[in-house]
């Protein structure tokens, strides 16, 4: 980045005119640089305002604590510097870690069941003796486009007994109604309605890069007498390997983070509590309890969580979606 | 679905573009499409539930067979559109204002910054980079109530740019127009170099039109993205009349236990806010370009 | 404020580029010496639009403008919040035992001397005790829900079983009802519902929370409580009421089917019923309470809110007068009765009584002097803590587990009672056991 007159040694900023009247042909990298900060002005400035900012907020906020100031039985809660404390409390809280302990039972069956039918499905939809593959496509994609609170409460009425048809058929047939929402089926019903929200899309990501994989590869493996399942196993489910640690990514990411759909259902159903996934406990937290700064503390606290997963996927999986580098 | 002869050659028939080959098993395809259709009837059943159950007048929602349609079709969307003097019709509205507007700037904020990492070499596009990596793993509701307090400190808390603004940005759009962007001939644009033209003529006239189906992914991704958010208009907004839709229906389901006529009212809101969407997928089904999702942590 | 500067400072830039673009609303009201003042009021209710027009028609140099901000729990959350952020209304609804915590928290503020002394005769003397804390008044009753009990009495006259006044005729009735027809039950009982249990052990002279001089004391599982708790056990072990949540579709169902034929509640439940099953008219009808003591007739309060003048106003007069106004006027206790409000006044429970009965029960003609008589027997002098709500999700949660796990009732008691006073105590409040 040498030049001859002397500008700053850092790269201009977005507004700064440029150094000196030359026209721009003769000072490409600074004009590369002019470019390329304004361009990303714009974003910039929104990350800094609504992420940066946000994220350094919470944490200065998760070392705060509001505590009682002016004695006797009604004084005014203000806030103050309590260092750690609430990172001791939610640590401590039972409650708060059982909401993990929850998230894992309901992963466990959310991610693998998301990411087994997308790979099924998009498998198939690639398999060449398939009919009706854009209907099934497109059909399989549609949940995509409904809101989670939406999707919970279409299956919240499918579950619940009196509108059930499931119930429905099992009553007719001399069962009574399906337990849907009674422990420990509710772990399954709340990971299904994620399932059947993020199949599709986590489907479409995994087809299209399966698409994207050359017929020829086929042709020799065909040619080597190699049958359509043996094809599907040992060559296309590893050359997706980048799409699928993707679509794992999203679907930890959104496990983590699953809040709308316990709390769409909670009215109808006593087996989800106000806490029972660790978002639900920071939500309660925040605005129940009123006690914004223990809510910071907890959410860092999953934020932190979800990096340090997130870090350890991408890392298990560097060999296969960098190759062998 | 019926079975090929499995004699002779079939030609390639009705099956999606490929090229020419045939059928191995018809046995196997039978069973693949068979599965195919039992995945797409699980995805449909909710669907198929809520419209017929918007048909139900608020009596026979809970007493008659669920895929029975009713007869309070009219009389639902009249009170659904009538509710809190056309509360529904503003959250509709809301909503594509929210989706709307936000995805258009959000691509355009995306699309500048993805092309700027993608095209040129200055200090600190790494550490930019790896800003907006990181910014991808960070879960919606550390920074919703931070955001609910910047917002007020701007005066804005309540209003509608307090949803919109937030909206805008998206560490993962940047990601993936870096990666459309990246596709972007260098020769063509050091071409257009040499032509003099400008940097920001470039990128208008030359990278944008390239880039047109990786901007209508951002697009897309976006306005989904946006409309199906629940959180963040729910703790920045107080006033009903500026809901979207997800918040609208979620307080009509949260009130219905006090009022159950809103459940019916909650349904069939249900069904008409997936209408839109579904439409818009369906619209521009031919320019998802979601191979670069995976493609691109090669890059 | 440090915290201000220090986010104004990070985020300078983006705040030159947005400021441009505020379209702020929402932060208290407008208006100044001249011109209308317009004032923020949050409310929630099918009685406030109608209350809010009476008194703008009325009053066009104050005008006010209605936010449905949501119940009882989102409406006081979203307050707390809004106060912090600096963006909170003028006037806003809260519910009695929310009322400290909106002390606490600093929403409320003190109008003592904003209520002129025909409004402070407008209410009966104890009515201001559900909003005078630390001899400062901090609200304006507007509604209260006595304690009742609602029947289907169609029902029970069917299966013949009179109408219980003791709570051990109420166990005598459950019998009869499961022994007549083993699809119905005389009641349910929801686990989590904090106010109905709040309002039982008060019934039983329980005083969750009490000020002792500078410190408080807290008895969420004192004898009295735990004997409530004991006898709903009693009734759910022997399968006399079902465990259901209230107003679930499900409880709605069973309700229109006759299988549940009563629900202790309050006074304003009879609209709730109507709005759940219309089809009932004529077929429910309301008794005073059951009792501990035969002849006794003491009841709580359930439910029931004031209307507050908030910090954050920049027109506390005027948002007081309004407030004052929807509470105590001819035309505000007309619009509370047709929407199933209980008034506080007394001007609007004379007026209750020369009212027809309510939609569900046209046939009980007594119906307002029955609740006259019941509202002048509500216990005095109830005390809400500061941290109510704390109590009430701890509550909800123990409850829930306690049914689950097959724990009696009185442990969810003991938990609540623990989470209640670490909660204050980390406050910073002095908690006396």
């Amino acid at each position: 980045m040498a030049s001859t007159t002397a500008p700053p040694a850092h790269p201009a900023r977005a507004g700064t005119p440029s150094e000196d009247g030359a026209s721009p042909a003769r000072r490409p990298r600074q004009r590369h640089r002019l470019a390329a900060w304004t361009m990303l002005a714009p974003a910039l400035l929104l990350f800094v305002a609504f992420l940066l900012v946000p994220i350094g907020y919470a944490l200065w906020l998760s070392l705060r604590g509001l505590r009682l100031e002016g004695g006797g039985p009604f004084g005014r809660r203000v806030e103050t510097f309590v260092g750690l404390e609430n990172y001791a409390t939610a640590i401590a809280d039972a409650e708060f870690l059982a909401g993990f302990g929850r998230l894992l039972v309901y992963g466990a069956l959310a991610v693998p069941f998301t990411l087994g039918l997308a790979l099924v499905f998009a498998l198939l939809l690639d398999a060449r003796a398939a009919r009706a593959t854009r209907f099934s496509r497109t059909a399989i994609f549609l949940p995509y486009a409904v809101p989670g609170v939406v999707a919970s409460l279409l299956w919240g009425f499918l579950y619940l007994p009196g509108t059930s048809p499931f119930s429905w058929l099992t009553d007719q047939l001399g069962g009574g109604a399906i337990p849907f929402l009674q422990d420990p089926w509710i772990f399954a019903s709340v990971a299904n309605i994620a399932v059947w929200g993020g199949v599709g899309f986590n489907m479409i990501i995994i087809y299209t890069s399966l698409r994207g994989i050359p017929e020829e590869i086929y042709e020799a493996a065909r040619i080597d007498g190699a049958g359509e399942w043996q094809i599907a196993w040992r060559i296309k489910v590893p050359l997706v390997a980048p799409a699928l640690v993707l679509t794992g990514l999203f679907s930890l990411i959104g496990t983590l983070q699953v809040y709308g759909e316990p709390t769409t259902l909670r009215p109808m159903t006593s087996a989800i509590s106000q806490t029972w996934v660790p978002l639900m406990t920071i939500y309660r937290d925040a605005f129940t309890r009123d006690d914004l700064p223990l809510a910071a503390a907890e959410s860092v606290l999953l934020a932190g969580l979800t990096v340090v997963l997130s870090v350890v996927l991408l890392r298990l999986n560097q060999r296969r979606i960098f190759g062998g580098s | 679905m019926s079975a090929a002869p499995s004699t002779a050659r079939p030609t390639a028939t009705a099956a999606p573009p490929r090229p020419t080959g045939r059928p191995r098993r018809s046995v196997g395809g039978v069973a693949a499409t068979t599965v195919l259709l039992l995945g797409a009837l699980y995805c449909l059943v909710p669907v198929a539930w809520v419209v017929v159950a918007s048909t139900k007048s608020r009596g026979e929602l809970f007493t008659t067979f669920t895929f029975l349609p009713g007869s309070g079709l009219l009389d639902n969307l009249g009170d659904l559109f009538a509710y809190g003097g056309g509360q529904f019709g503003g959250w509709a509205l809301n909503s594509l204002l929210y989706a709307g507007v936000g995805s258009v700037l959000s691509t355009l904020v995306s699309a500048l910054a993805g092309y700027a990492l993608a095209k040129y070499e200055f200090t600190g596009r790494n550490l930019v980079f790896f800003l907006v990596l990181a910014g991808v793993l960070i879960p919606g509701i550390t920074l919703a109530v931070p955001q609910y307090l910047i917002m007020s400190d701007l005066g804005l808390a309540g209003s509608r740019w307090s949803v919109l603004l937030p909206s805008i940005i998206s560490p993962f759009g940047i990601y993936l127009a870096r990666v459309f962007a990246a596709s972007v001939p260098d020769d063509t644009v050091e071409a257009a170099r040499l032509d003099g033209a400008s940097e920001g003529r470039i990128f208008i006239s030359i990278a944008l039109p390239m880039l047109v189906p990786g901007l209508v992914t951002l697009f897309m991704l976006q306005f989904v993205g946006i409309w199906n958010n629940f959180l963040l208009p729910f703790i920045m907004l107080a006033d009903q009349g500026k809901y979207p839709l997800t918040v609208g229906l979620y307080t009509l389901l949260s009130r219905g236990s006090g009022e159950p006529g809103l459940y019916s009212l909650a349904i069939i809101g249900a069904a008409l806010s997936v209408v839109p969407l579904a439409a818009l997928m369906l619209v521009l089904q031919r320019y998802w370009r979601l191979d670069v999702l995976s493609g691109g942590l090669k890059g | 404020m440090s915290r201000k500067s220090l986010l104004t400072a990070a985020a300078l830039s983006a705040a030159l580029v947005l400021s441009a673009c505020s379209g702020g609303s929402g932060s208290g009201g407008e208006g100044g010496g001249d011109g209308p003042v317009t004032l923020d009021y949050w409310a929630w209710g099918t009685a406030q639009p109608g209350l809010v027009e009476a008194w703008n028609a009325a009053n066009p140099d104050i005008q006010v403008r209605l936010t449905d901000a949501g119940g009882g729990t989102d409406s006081s959350a979203k307050l707390l919040t809004s106060t912090r952020a600096g963006e909170a209304p003028d006037v806003a609804v809260v519910e009695y035992q929310t009322l400290p915590a909106m002390i606490v928290g600093d929403v409320a503020t003190d109008i003592t001397d904003l209520v002129p002394q025909d409004v402070t005769d407008a209410f009966p003397a104890s009515t201001w005790d559900l909003t005078r804390f630390n001899d400062a008044v901090y609200g304006v009753p507007q509604d209260v829900g006595p304690q009742a009990l609602v029947y289907n009495s169609a029902r029970l006259a069917e299966l013949g079983i009179t109408v219980p006044t003791t709570w051990a005729e109420f166990t005598e009735a459950a019998r009869a009802v499961r022994a007549a027809d083993p699809n119905a039950y005389l009641a349910t009982f929801n686990p989590g519902e904090f106010g109905f249990f709040a309002a039982m052990a008060q019934q039983a002279g329980a005083s969750w929370w009490e000020v002792d001089g500078e410190s408080w004391s807290v008895g969420i599982d004192s004898s009295e409580s735990v004997a409530v708790a004991d006898y709903w056990q009693q009734l759910i072990d022997e399968d006399l009421v079902k465990v259901e949540d209230l107003l679930t579709p499900q409880w709605n169902q069973e309700l229109n089917a006759g299988q549940i034929l009563s629900w202790p509640s309050a006074l304003w439940a009879p609209g709730v019923i109507s709005g759940v099953a219309p089809d009932m008219t004529g077929q429910w009808a309301m008794a005073p309470m059951p009792q501990w003591t035969p002849g006794d007739d003491r009841v709580a309060y359930q439910g029931g809110s004031a209307t507050i003048v908030t910090t954050s106003s920049d027109h506390p007069e005027e948002a007081a007068e309004f407030a004052a106004w929807i509470n105590t006027s001819q035309e505000g206790a007309d619009i509370q009765l047709t929407t199933g409000q209980y008034p506080a006044s007394t001007l609007g429970q004379t007026t209750a009584e020369g009212s027809a009965p309510p939609e569900l029960m046209p046939q009980q003609t007594d119906f307002w002097t029955t609740a006259s008589g019941i509202a002048q027997n509500t216990i005095p002098a109830i005390t809400w803590g500061p941290n109510v709500n704390v109590a009430s999700s701890a509550f909800q949660d123990a409850m829930a587990a306690a049914v689950r796990d097959g724990q009696p009732l009185s442990s969810a008691l003991a938990q609540t009672q623990q989470a209640v006073v670490a909660d204050m105590e980390k406050t910073g409040f002095d908690v006396s056991g």
